[in-house]
């Protein structure tokens, strides 16, 4: 049954808006931690106490978004697994973000450029969390450590590059998003515009919200 | 040493036989890698194994352990043969030319044995030792070296037998490696060539092991080496001052300065100096022995004070003595203890429990005393024999005390080195708890002992009584609270009782100052000195007493390394003994280029006012050169004042002959059938009534292989200091035997697996080195194995025992006839993997 | 030879090992032991004279005991020193997370501040030579050649307790120099990674002594820190200026409710 385009609809509950801030504090905490280790930043090191206590930060921050991570594959796993071919055209407009004249595909409750940005972070943040513990864990092999190190850091790169875009995207870049990771209800107007078909799966009584 | 340490860099060629100074005298190294670094000398190694000092030789030659006589021997011969011997100099310094008593006969003609031998006593009549006399007694020569008699021609009848194909098959030598050694040895034989050799425990620790030394010395004064720079018979004392202590007579058969120790039947002081003062008619000998009675007059004049007086044979009658023809070295002592015959014993600063030849029978032996005094820094597997593996505690009676003593750098004091040099040490941290110096300890025994003695009498308190002690300030009791170290020195260099003066009525000492040198010493009493070889080292300087072993001079004139302002050794800061060897009959060196002496015919001599002066080291005796008037012969301790290549003074014969170890892998000894081992020996075994703990074995399937022990540059000795510092049982950590590979293969035996070793006396477990650093060897048609194992670890400490116990628990009873040191390098054992 | 360094021109200074001189006393280890007052850990006899079996945290150099075949011996025993390198590429130094940590002498030494360090073990992933261990609080505990022995114009204990010269110190130049004077063709480490601090006079090839012919840092880390790191910063930087620059150029995908919609209630609140 059709909704009321100016209620208000629950895009995500507060079990999944505690999982993502429990992940996006670790990640930065983990991130700037990270950065002060690999380029040996005084000054962070002193803002977290010195370069010993930083390291206990940076090492139970890791097992916090590790469990994070663990958790939210529950939340989001199989929604950002599915794809069609609405998805591959997203990617072929480059998901609007170029130009305000294409026409964007009909997206599901994720658009394209969500569910794989959600299977990047899975991907390098298990990359990430299994070399941080081989370094914090099984210091004594040094091809184990230096194969540990270079994962290690590569993810970090991709980590680092995802931050600021997730940032602006989620922030700037789509006005109405950032509510949802407070509240987490959007306008059912808004969630129309943006996913359309999940607002018909809703509709159709295919799912609830 | 006849020479120094630093000497070591002077020389041509290195011989390092009978020793392994990289392991155990690392500092000997630096000399040795100087020579050759510096002037491309030669570094000559022969050793049952590949030693860390003969991963530096230019060549190496195996040897098995107890055949360094035959292979000597065939050194002897080699340059004999070779015509490498240097002649002037053997004609001139050595008894070469003398001849001997044409009843003298050699084994070769006797079976093995010298003639005079008593086969009940196992002692020699050494009648027929003797050398000819004229009827002045002046003793009878043959410069050119020819008469049949002459020592020379003894000598090259005696080494005839040892050709290089009978020594190779004897020691396990190839042939080929056997004549590279003696080529390079022997090249030293010109003036201006010289080699050193540098001995330890590999050739003392044998049933030969003088005469292992004797032949070393031989050789030496065939080469032309001894006295020179760069040479002499080089002896690495196995302790940083057990040359101290044989110079202050801690063994038994001798006191302060080498003076024998007194026996029951020299009755007194004109009988004493009668039998050990050395006369001769040789008018170019100085004898310097002959001064005897001067310093044996002062020692005891030091020892009892004014007590000692000429009316009362200076306190002789005080002096223990020696029954006579008893031997109370190491070896009896301890059987004497094993029979019950010790109520008390003092082990001050040793470890017999581990140190001892036959651990088990030491150990049980002290189970028999009534009392032990433990004077150490540790308690260790003495102190706690009671409770050791195999001890039935509860049935031992012994009382143990232990009195904790000071190490080294927490007192001053002196030590001797093996150079003769003594070294004063300072004091760098207090001692540890209640521990104290070894020499506060026998103060206060001292005076507690005078003190009963005074009180309640005793058999002859006399020689306690009257002893003169009066090294530190007394406390009202009339005992000394601290002794103080400098004045023991000072009474040791010795004082002027009184102004002494000279023969020419010229003053040569005031009352109360110290001795100058043991030249001024007097036998009426009116000098005192607890040490003639000391004396000198303690001396006045600007009206006040100076110790000269203090001094840290690096001046060094001669560029030879004699370093004169470096501390003071004995005698009288002379580096290289015998030095006027190394001068030709007019004064001129051999060897220009390593001078030590010259004469100087222009020079004004200060003593005597007169032209003719020595420069350079001090002279071995003042006397001018042999050819020149007055002039005198350069071995001025020995009577006839030449060296000896005839040594008629020694138990076992005036020349080394190839005898097996009591212990040995073959039946007989390829020389001749009839004496296997040397005759002379002491047998603790094979009669009836004989101790079990003193079984040996020989040619006995049940133990087959040849075993020696020796030395880890980590450890030191029975490992009783040396376990307490961690750093060093990091380094060094358990008991272990080395292999070669051969040997193991055949037991079935990994590298790094335990092993048990016993010999027919005890058994131990090591942890197995398996190396090609040993190799077998081919003796007597035979495949022989060899072994080797350190004697550093003991059940005490490490407490949970994973250190292993002592070597010494497998080693025979049995010594030297002339010294009674151990035969710890050569027995028979059997390895075999250990059983769980 | 003198190089300049944060503005001061020093001479860097070297150790000068040679095998052929070494006699395996053991001297270097204990006196490194004592002077560093590092405690003995327990060890036990491997059919070796060699202990430690392996550097440790309270070893900082140790002696390595080979037997290989020789042509005039049964058989030819080796003694190779195996201590820090103080390479003037150092990959402890690049890979180390922690500033202060290790840190560079003016002799050229590369010296430990264990209050610094935070025992992430990074180092040992970085040293061609397997060198860094952990002693006490998991820290890294290596050879300094005695940084604080030389702040007080010493020499290094190894090098002043060696009795043969196996070991000895001085100008890096003058060792290289006396080295090819003594017959020693190339001296081992006089070039590789950038030249080290700790250079070995070899009579054979490097590997008889168990040393790398050309030892050089794992390439993943300088892959890593030549690289990759430059890019990372690009990167980063990359997409926080092209989110910049899109926000200016293309501007937010603005959502624009529906004409007729009054204030929002929203039911979730």
């Amino acid at each position: 049954m059709k909704l009321n385009d100016n209620a208000m609809i629950r895009k995500e509950g507060p079990f999944a808006i505690i999982n993502h801030w429990a992940l996006a504090g670790s990640c930065i905490l983990l991130t700037v931690t990270g950065f002060a280790f690999l380029y040996r930043i005084e000054i962070i090191g002193t803002i977290f106490g010195g370069f010993t206590a930083m390291k206990h930060i940076h090492n139970w921050m890791g097992v916090v978004f590790t469990i994070s991570l663990l958790l939210s594959i529950p939340i989001w796993f199989k929604e950002c697994s599915a794809y069609d071919k609405d998805d591959v055209a997203w990617i072929k407009v480059a998901g609007g973000y170029l130009s305000h004249k294409v026409t964007i595909p009909p997206m599901h409750k994720l658009n394209t450029g969500q569910k794989l940005a959600y299977l990047g972070v899975l991907g390098m943040g298990g990359g990430i969390i299994a070399s941080g513990f081989v370094i914090w864990l099984f210091p004594g092999s040094q091809t184990l450590m230096l194969a540990a190190h270079m994962i290690h850091n590569l993810c970090f790169i991709g980590i680092a590059i995802f931050i600021p875009v997730h940032v602006y995207l989620g922030a700037v870049a789509n006005p109405g998003t950032m509510r949802i990771m407070i509240y987490g209800t959007v306008p059912v107007w808004w969630a129309r515009k943006k996913s359309p078909k999940w607002i018909q799966e809703v509709e159709e009584g295919r799912s609830h919200h | 040493m006849t020479n120094h340490w630093v000497d070591l860099r002077n020389a041509d060629v290195i011989l390092v036989m009978g020793s392994n100074p990289a392991s155990n005298h690392p500092i000997a190294m630096k000399w040795i890698m100087k020579a050759k670094e510096d002037r491309g000398a030669r570094l000559v190694v022969v050793d049952p194994r590949v030693t860390q000092t003969a991963t530096k030789a230019d060549l190496y030659a195996p040897l098995r352990s107890g055949t360094d006589i035959a292979f000597l021997g065939g050194m002897i011969k080699y340059i004999i043969d070779n015509d490498l011997f240097f002649r002037d100099y053997v004609v001139n310094y050595t008894n070469a030319s003398f001849l001997v008593n044409p009843d003298f006969r050699l084994p070769g003609e006797l079976e093995g044995i010298f003639s005079g031998y008593d086969e009940k006593t196992r002692k020699y009549n050494k009648k027929s030792w003797s050398f000819q006399t004229n009827a002045d007694g002046i003793l009878k020569k043959d410069p050119s070296l020819k008469d049949p008699n002459s020592v020379f021609q003894l000598l090259k009848k005696q080494y005839q037998r040892y050709n290089m194909d009978l020594v190779s098959d004897i020691c396990g030598t190839p042939k080929d490696k056997l004549e590279e050694v003696y080529k390079i040895v022997g090249s030293t034989g010109k003036p201006d060539k010289v080699a050193t050799e540098c001995y330890a425990m590999g050739w003392t620790q044998h049933t030969v092991g003088v005469q292992n030394i004797r032949a070393m010395c031989m050789i030496q004064l065939l080469l032309g080496n001894m006295g020179m720079a760069g040479g002499g018979i080089n002896a690495m004392r196995g302790e940083a001052n057990v040359q101290g202590s044989t110079d202050y007579g801690l063994l038994f058969h001798i006191l302060p300065g080498y003076n024998a120790t007194p026996t029951a039947s020299l009755v007194d002081l004109k009988a004493y100096n009668e039998k050990y003062t050395p006369k001769t008619r040789e008018p170019k000998s100085v004898n310097w022995w002959g001064n005897r009675p001067k310093y044996f007059a002062s020692y005891l004049k030091a020892i009892f004070g004014d007590k000692a007086a000429k009316s009362n044979d200076f306190g002789y009658s005080w002096l223990p003595k020696v029954d006579d023809g008893a031997n109370l070295s190491w070896l009896n002592l301890f059987d004497q203890m094993f029979k019950g015959k010790f109520e008390g014993f003092f082990a001050w600063g040793q470890n017999p429990a581990c140190s001892g030849a036959n651990s088990n029978k030491t150990r049980m032996a002290m189970s028999k005393l009534k009392w032990m005094v433990n004077v150490n820094l540790y308690d260790n597997e003495t102190g706690s024999f009671w409770r050791g593996p195999g001890m039935k505690t509860k049935e031992i009676q012994t009382e143990v005390f232990m009195l904790p003593c000071a190490s080294s750098i927490e007192k001053e004091g002196s030590i001797s080195n093996s150079g003769r040099l003594a070294q004063w040490r300072y004091k760098a941290i207090e001692p540890v708890g209640d521990s104290l110096p070894d020499g506060e300890i026998i103060n206060e025994l001292y005076f507690r002992v005078k003190a009963m003695y005074e009180k309640v009498g005793g058999k002859f308190p006399d020689p306690i009584l009257n002893l003169s002690w009066d090294y530190g300030k007394a406390g009202h009791d009339g005992g000394i609270g601290h002794i103080d170290v400098r004045k023991i020195a000072q009474e040791i260099n010795g004082y002027y009782l009184a102004d002494v003066f000279d023969k020419t009525g010229k003053q040569i000492g005031k009352k109360g100052d110290l001795v100058t040198n043991f030249v001024s010493l007097q036998d009426d009493g009116t000098t005192s000195s607890g040490n003639w070889l000391y004396c000198g080292s303690f001396t006045m300087k600007d009206g006040k007493p100076f110790n000269k072993m203090m001094n840290r001079g690096k001046e060094d004139a001669t560029g030879l390394g004699l370093y004169p302002n470096w501390a003071w050794c004995w005698p009288l800061n002379r580096r290289i003994i015998y030095n006027r060897a190394s001068v030709d009959p007019q004064g001129r060196p051999w060897d220009p280029k390593r001078a030590i002496l010259k004469w100087n015919p222009e020079k004004i001599n200060p003593a005597t006012q007169k032209p003719g002066a020595w420069e350079g080291d001090i002279p071995d005796g003042p006397a001018a050169p042999l050819a020149l008037t007055d002039g005198k012969l350069p071995f001025i301790m020995k009577a006839d004042g030449v060296g000896s290549i005839f040594g008629p003074g020694l138990t076992d014969g005036p020349f080394p002959e190839h005898y097996e170890p009591l212990e040995c892998p073959i039946q007989e000894n390829p020389f001749q059938s009839k004496h296997r081992i040397n005759p002379t020996v002491k047998m603790f075994f094979g009669k009836e009534g004989d101790l079990k703990e003193d079984e040996f074995v020989s040619g006995d399937t049940r133990y087959p292989i040849v075993c020696s022990t020796y030395r880890v540059t980590e450890h030191w000795q029975t490992g009783l200091m040396t376990r307490h510092v961690p750093w060093l049982l990091e380094a060094a950590p358990q008991m272990f035997v080395e292999m070669s590979l051969e040997l193991a293969k055949e037991k079935g035996i990994r590298n790094g697996e335990k092993v048990t070793v016993s010999s027919v006396r005890g058994k131990l477990w090591a942890v197995a080195i398996v190396t090609d650093r040993f190799k077998p060897f081919r003796v007597m048609s035979r495949t022989v194995h060899e072994v080797g194992i350190p004697w550093h670890y003991g059940w005490q400490f490490p407490v949970d025992g994973s250190g292993g116990d002592s070597a010494n628990i497998l080693t025979p009873t049995v010594g030297d006839p002339n010294t009674m040191i151990p035969e710890s390098k050569a027995f028979m054992v059997n390895v075999e993997k250990a059983r769980r | 030879m003198s190089r300049r360094r944060g503005g001061k021109i020093m001479e860097r200074k070297a150790l000068l090992i040679s095998p052929e001189l070494c006699i395996g006393c053991k001297a270097c280890q204990v006196a490194c032991k004592s002077w560093n007052l590092l405690p003995a850990t327990k060890t036990k006899n491997n059919g070796t004279y060699e202990n430690p079996p392996d550097l440790n945290g309270y070893n900082y150099n140790k002696i390595r005991y080979s037997e290989i075949p020789s042509d005039k011996n049964p058989v030819r025993w080796l003694f190779v020193s195996q201590r820090c390198m103080h390479c003037e590429e150092a990959g402890c130094m690049k890979i180390c997370s922690t500033p202060g940590a290790l840190y560079r002498t003016k002799d050229g030494a590369v010296a430990t501040n264990p209050e610094k360090c935070i025992g992430c073990h990074l180092c040992l992933a970085g040293c061609p030579f397997n060198i860094p261990r952990y002693g006490k609080d998991d820290k890294l505990s290596k050879c300094t050649m005695c940084a604080d022995r030389m702040e007080h114009g010493m020499i290094p204990i190894c090098a002043k307790t060696c009795p043969t010269g196996a070991i000895i110190f001085g100008a890096r130049h003058e060792l290289i120099a006396k080295a090819k004077k003594a017959g020693y063709a190339k001296v081992y480490g006089e070039n590789d990674l950038g030249g080290l601090g700790a250079i070995f006079a070899f009579k054979d090839a490097p590997k008889i002594y168990g040393y790398e012919d050309k030892p050089s840092i794992n390439e993943m880390i300088i892959l890593w820190h030549k690289y990759l790191k430059p890019l990372s910063w690009i990167g980063i930087g990359g997409v926080v200026l092209g989110s910049a620059l899109h926000y200016f150029a293309v501007g937010p995908h603005k959502a624009e409710p529906p004409k007729d919609s009054e204030e929002v209630k929203d039911e979730a609140k």
